[in-house]
C-alpha cells in the first residue's frame, strides 16, 4: 500500500485510476454479459422430431394453455374488451403451419404484449412441444396457408438435446451437409443479390442488419434467423412484412436469395478486423472524428505544449 | 555554434552554385527564419494539408488500375463470391484493386479515411479561424478561399464516393440526380446533360472521374497553394500575450524547430490514417455489391460531410410543394438539397463582411480574439454548429432510431423541433458563458488568483489569500479589446444641428440596431486596475493599500 500511497499524487495517477476503472468495467461486463455463443445456444433448436411421431393430444394442451387466450380455442382470434376494432390475437386458421413454426421458433409467440412488435427471443417451448403443437394445429384448426418447408435447413442441433456426444456429432454432421447442400446449391449470386436488394434490403438493410420502419416498428436483423425461418417469413409475411409466396418468388429463387444473405453474413471482413458492425458510413464518420481526428489533434497539442508559467 | 563555422566545402560549392544563379540565399534566410506561433490550434489547418497530400499520393496509386467505364463485364476475378455476376468495369476494376493489386485494399482504405479526416480537419480549422476572429482584415480573402476549398472538397468527396459504382455509389448519385431534378425549369435538362441521357446511362462514371481526378483536385490544389501563400505573406495570427502585438509575431522559427515539428506531424497524421486503414474496414464495396437501378437499401448514408444535406432532405416537410399548370415545384427537395447548402456556404462567406459592416471596424487585426471576448460572434458560431449538428444527426435518423429503439417518426419530430430551438438556445447559452468568463477574467485581473491558502485574521475571520497573476496572464486579460461599433459613436446630428443622413435611412437604422445587439452586454474593463481588489492580502502592494486606507 505504501507504494501506492507514495504515488497517488503523481501527475499520471488520475489517468491510471480512470484506465483501471474502465478496464474493470470492460472486463467485468465481458465476463458477466451473455456471449454470442450462449445467446445462440438458447435460440438454437434441436434434434427435430419428425412430424409423424408428434402427439396431437399434447399439442392440444399446449395450444389451449399458451395460444387460446388470445387466438381463441378454435384459432379464430379474439377482440379486446374495450374496442371491437383491434384484435387481441388475429385469426390464425388460414395462417398455415409455416407461420406457427416461424412465430414460435423465433420466440415471438407466445407474446407477452400483443400491442407491440415482438423481438426475436429464445423459444418458449421445446422442439418436441412445438412439433406437437403444429400437429394439433394442422389436424384441428388449419384451413389454409403455407406448409413448413421441411427441405430447407433449420437451426443447427444443440448439444443439450442429445444424450451422448456421438449422436450429437452425427446430427451436427448431418445438419452441416444439409445446410451446405442448400446454400451451395444456389449458383446464381446475381439473381440472389438482385432479389435481396430489390425486395428485402430497403427494410432489413444491405447486410441484413435490420433497420427502422415507420410508426415505431422496425425490421429485425436476420443474422440469427435460420434458412428455414427466412423462408417461412417470406411465405407468411409476419408483422409489417409483405408476403412473398412461392408463385411470386419461386422456391429456387428463394434458395438463391437465402444463400446470398447467408453467404454475405459469413463473409470475412477483408478491410480490417473492426467491421463497425457493418453499419457503414455513420460509424465511419464517427470513427474518423472521435478516433482519427482526435488522435491527430492530441498529437498537435503534445508537440506544441510548453512549460506553463505557473499562475 | 560560433559564427565562423563553415559548411563543408562540397555543400558550400553546391550552395554557391545555386545562389549565383537564383539568388536564393536572401529569400531562403528570410523564409527559413519565419516565425510560427506555438499553439496546437494553429496546427489544425496542417492536418488538412497533410491529409490532402496523402489523398493526392494514394489517389495517383488508385488511378493506375481503376477503369472509369460503365461497360458491362462478367466478373471472373479472384473474389469468389461475385464470380459470374455482371457488373460495370468501374466496379470490377475496384475489386481488382482490392483483391489483386498488392497493397491495393490498404491504399483504397487510406484514400477513404484520409478523405474523411481531410474534410473534418477543414471544418475544425475553419471553426478555429471563425471563433478567434482570424478572418478579419487583412485575411478576408483567405477566408473566402477557405470557404471555397470546403465547398469543393465536399463535392470532390461525393464524386469520389460515386466512382466505384457499388451500391452506395449508385444511391448517392441517385440522390444527386433527384436534387437536380427539383430545380425548376432547367432541372431535367441539367440532369440529362450530366448523365448524357436518362439515369444512370453510360456516361456518368467517366465524367465524374474526370471531375474527381482532374478538374476538382486541380482547383483544390490551386486554392490551397493560394491559401498557403497568402498565409505566408500575411503571417499567422497569434493569441494575445506579452510581446505579441499587431506588428510582431512570437513563436518558433521555421527552421529548424518548426520544420521538424511539422515534418513529424505529417508522419503522425499519416500514421493515424494508415492504422485506421489497416484495422478498421471502410466502405467495403466488395460486400455491398454492384449497383443496379433496382437496388435499394436502408441504413445507408453519404460520407459524413454530406450528412447535413441528407438530414435536411430527411426531415424537411413536404408542406410547401405546389404545382404551376401541372408542373410541380418540389420545395421539399429544393430547399434542403440546395438551399441549406447555399445557406451554409453563403453565411460563411458573408460573415466577415457582415461583421465589418456592423462594427465598422476597418483596422488590421493580427492578434486573435479570445472567443469569450466576442460573445455575439461566438454565440452565432455555436448556433451554427448546433444547426449543422442537428441536420447531421437527422442524416442518420434511421440508424439512431434502430440503435436506440426510438420510433423513426419521433426522431423526425424531435429533430425538427431541435433544428429551430437548438440554435437559439445554443446562442443564448454560449453568449452567457462568454459573459461569465469575461466577468471571471475581470475578477482575476482585479484580485489575482485564489491561492488555496486559508488565513485566519486576528478578528477571527477566515479569508482566502489571493495571489497576483503572472505578468503573462495579466497581459492577456488586459488586452481584451472593447467591443464597439462606429455605428453607435456616429452622432445623430452634426455640429450644425443637421440630422445625420445615414442614421435616418432604414439601412442606417438597421445597422444601428444590429450594432447595438452586437455590442451590448459586454463586461467593460474601464477603470479596472490590476490587483487593486479588496482580497489581495498577500502582496506588498495590497499592504500598502491597506496602510493608505
Amino acid at each position: 500500500m505504501k507504494w501506492i500511497t507514495a504515488r497517488r499524487r503523481h501527475p499520471l495517477a488520475g489517468y491510471v485510476v480512470v484506465i483501471l476503472a474502465l478496464a474493470l468495467f470492460g472486463v467485468g461486463y465481458a465476463a458477466l454479459a451473455p456471449t454470442a455463443d450462449q445467446a445462440q445456444a438458447q435460440t438454437l433448436a434441436a434434434d427435430v422430431p419428425s412430424p409423424d411421431d408428434a402427439d396431437v393430444l399434447k399439442g392440444r394442451d399446449i395450444f389451449n394453455q399458451t395460444c387460446a387466450s388470445c387466438h381463441n380455442y378454435d384459432g379464430s382470434g379474439s377482440f379486446g374488451d374495450d374496442d371491437e376494432e383491434f384484435t387481441r390475437g388475429p385469426d390464425i386458421r388460414g395462417a398455415g403451419a409455416a407461420a406457427i413454426d416461424f412465430q414460435v421458433s423465433t420466440g415471438r409467440m407466445p407474446s407477452m404484449d400483443p400491442d407491440n412488435q415482438m423481438p426475436r427471443k429464445p423459444m418458449a417451448m421445446s422442439e418436441e412441444e412445438l412439433a406437437d403443437l403444429i400437429a394439433y394445429y394442422n389436424e384441428s384448426i388449419r384451413t389454409g396457408g403455407a406448409d413448413i418447408p421441411y427441405d430447407v435447413p433449420d437451426t443447427a442441433p444443440e448439444r443439450a438435446d442429445f444424450e451422448d456426444e456421438e449422436s450429437y456429432e452425427d446430427a451436427v454432421e448431418e445438419w452441416q451437409a444439409e445446410y451446405e447442400a442448400y446454400i451451395g446449391g444456389a449458383e446464381d449470386t446475381d439473381m440472389g443479390m438482385r432479389l435481396y436488394l430489390a425486395n428485402c434490403a430497403h427494410c432489413h438493410g444491405w447486410s441484413g442488419g435490420g433497420g427502422a420502419l415507420t410508426d415505431g416498428r422496425w425490421a429485425p436483423e436476420i443474422h440469427d434467423a435460420s434458412a428455414r425461418e427466412i423462408y417461412e417469413a417470406m411465405v407468411t409475411g409476419p408483422g409489417a412484412m409483405p408476403m412473398f409466396s412461392d408463385s411470386v418468388i419461386q422456391p429456387e429463387e428463394k434458395q438463391e436469395l437465402i444463400s446470398y444473405v447467408k453467404t454475405l453474413q459469413a463473409e470475412p471482413n477483408a478491410g480490417g478486423i473492426f467491421d463497425l458492425n457493418r453499419i457503414g458510413q455513420v460509424a465511419e464518420g464517427l470513427i474518423s472524428w472521435v478516433v482519427g481526428l482526435a488522435l491527430i489533434i492530441a498529437c498537435a497539442i503534445w508537440i506544441t505544449a510548453k512549460q506553463r508559467a505557473h499562475d | 555554434m560560433s559564427k565562423n563555422t563553415k559548411a563543408p566545402k562540397a555543400l558550400r560549392g553546391v550552395g554557391n552554385y545555386i545562389d549565383d544563379r537564383f539568388h536564393l540565399a536572401k529569400a531562403g534566410e528570410k523564409n527559413l527564419r519565419k516565425v510560427f506561433p506555438n499553439h496546437w490550434s494553429f496546427m489544425l489547418g496542417e492536418i488538412a494539408l497533410y491529409s490532402f497530400i496523402i489523398l493526392l499520393i494514394s489517389g495517383v496509386f488508385l488511378t493506375l488500375w481503376f477503369k472509369p467505364s460503365m461497360a458491362e463485364v462478367i466478373y471472373d476475378g479472384s473474389y469468389e463470391r461475385l464470380q459470374g455476376v455482371p457488373m460495370s468495369e468501374a466496379y470490377a476494376s475496384t475489386l481488382f484493386i482490392d483483391f489483386e493489386v498488392r497493397g491495393g485494399f490498404l491504399v483504397r482504405q487510406i484514400h477513404h479515411w484520409a478523405a474523411l479526416i481531410f474534410v473534418a480537419a477543414l471544418v475544425v480549422h475553419m471553426l478555429r479561424v471563425f471563433f478567434t476572429g482570424a478572418f478579419r482584415k487583412p485575411r478576408e480573402i483567405n477566408w473566402l478561399i477557405g470557404v471555397a476549398i470546403f465547398a469543393i472538397a465536399v463535392v470532390e468527396g461525393l464524386f469520389g464516393y460515386s466512382l466505384p459504382d457499388d451500391l452506395p455509389s449508385g444511391m448517392g448519385v441517385r440522390v444527386l440526380q433527384g436534387v437536380m431534378l427539383a430545380i425548376p425549369l432547367v432541372g431535367s435538362y441539367i440532369s440529362m446533360f450530366l448523365f448524357g441521357g436518362e439515369f444512370p446511362g453510360e456516361d456518368i462514371i467517366p465524367r465524374l472521374y474526370m471531375l474527381h481526378i482532374l478538374a476538382l483536385p486541380a482547383l483544390l490544389l490551386g486554392l490551397i497553394v493560394a491559401h498557403f501563400m497568402i498565409l505566408w505573406h500575411q503571417k499567422h495570427t497569434q493569441y494575445p500575450g506579452t510581446g505579441r502585438t499587431e506588428k510582431t509575431v512570437v513563436g518558433t522559427p521555421m527552421f529548424p524547430a518548426f520544420a521538424v515539428k511539422a515534418g513529424g506531424f505529417f508522419f503522425f497524421t499519416f500514421a493515424v490514417i494508415a492504422l485506421l486503414s489497416a484495422f478498421v474496414q471502410i466502405n467495403p464495396i466488395h460486400l455491398f455489391g454492384p449497383f443496379t437501378p433496382t437496388s435499394i437499401t436502408s441504413g445507408l448514408q453519404p460520407d459524413w460531410y454530406l450528412g447535413f444535406m441528407e438530414g435536411a432532405l430527411r426531415i424537411f416537410p413536404n408542406w410547401f410543394d405546389f404545382s404551376i399548370g401541372g408542373y410541380p415545384i418540389i420545395i421539399g427537395v429544393l430547399i434542403p438539397g440546395l438551399g441549406i447548402m447555399g445557406l451554409l456556404f453563403g453565411a460563411l462567406a458573408a460573415w466577415p463582411f457582415l461583421e465589418q459592416w456592423i462594427t465598422g471596424d476597418k483596422r488590421v487585426h493580427n492578434v486573435a480574439d479570445r472567443p469569450r471576448n466576442a460573445p455575439v460572434r461566438t454565440g452565432l458560431g455555436v448556433a451554427g454548429i448546433v444547426f449543422y449538428g442537428v441536420l447531421w444527426m437527422a442524416g442518420s435518423n434511421d440508424i439512431l432510431s434502430e440503435t436506440f429503439s426510438i420510433s423513426l417518426y419521433t426522431t423526425t419530430y424531435i429533430l425538427r423541433t431541435l433544428l429551430i430551438v437548438g440554435p437559439i438556445l445554443g446562442f443564448i447559452i454560449a453568449k452567457r458563458i462568454c459573459l461569465g468568463l469575461q466577468r471571471r477574467d475581470k475578477e482575476t485581473l482585479e484580485h489575482g488568483y485564489e491561492s488555496g491558502i486559508i488565513q485566519q485574521l486576528p478578528s477571527g475571520e477566515f479569508i482566502e489569500v489571493h495571489k497576483a497573476s503572472s505578468e503573462e496572464t495579466e497581459h492577456v486579460l488586459k488586452s481584451k479589446p472593447p467591443v464597439t461599433s462606429t455605428a453607435l459613436t456616429e452622432p445623430e446630428v452634426d455640429d450644425k444641428g443637421v440630422e445625420n443622413p445615414e442614421a435616418r435611412k432604414g439601412r442606417g437604422r438597421f445597422r444601428r440596431a444590429l450594432a447595438h445587439w452586437y455590442t451590448k452586454d459586454n463586461v467593460s474593463l474601464d477603470g479596472v486596475r490590476a490587483h487593486n481588489g479588496h482580497h489581495a492580502h498577500d502582496s506588498a502592494e495590497a499592504e500598502k493599500e491597506e496602510v493608505a486606507h
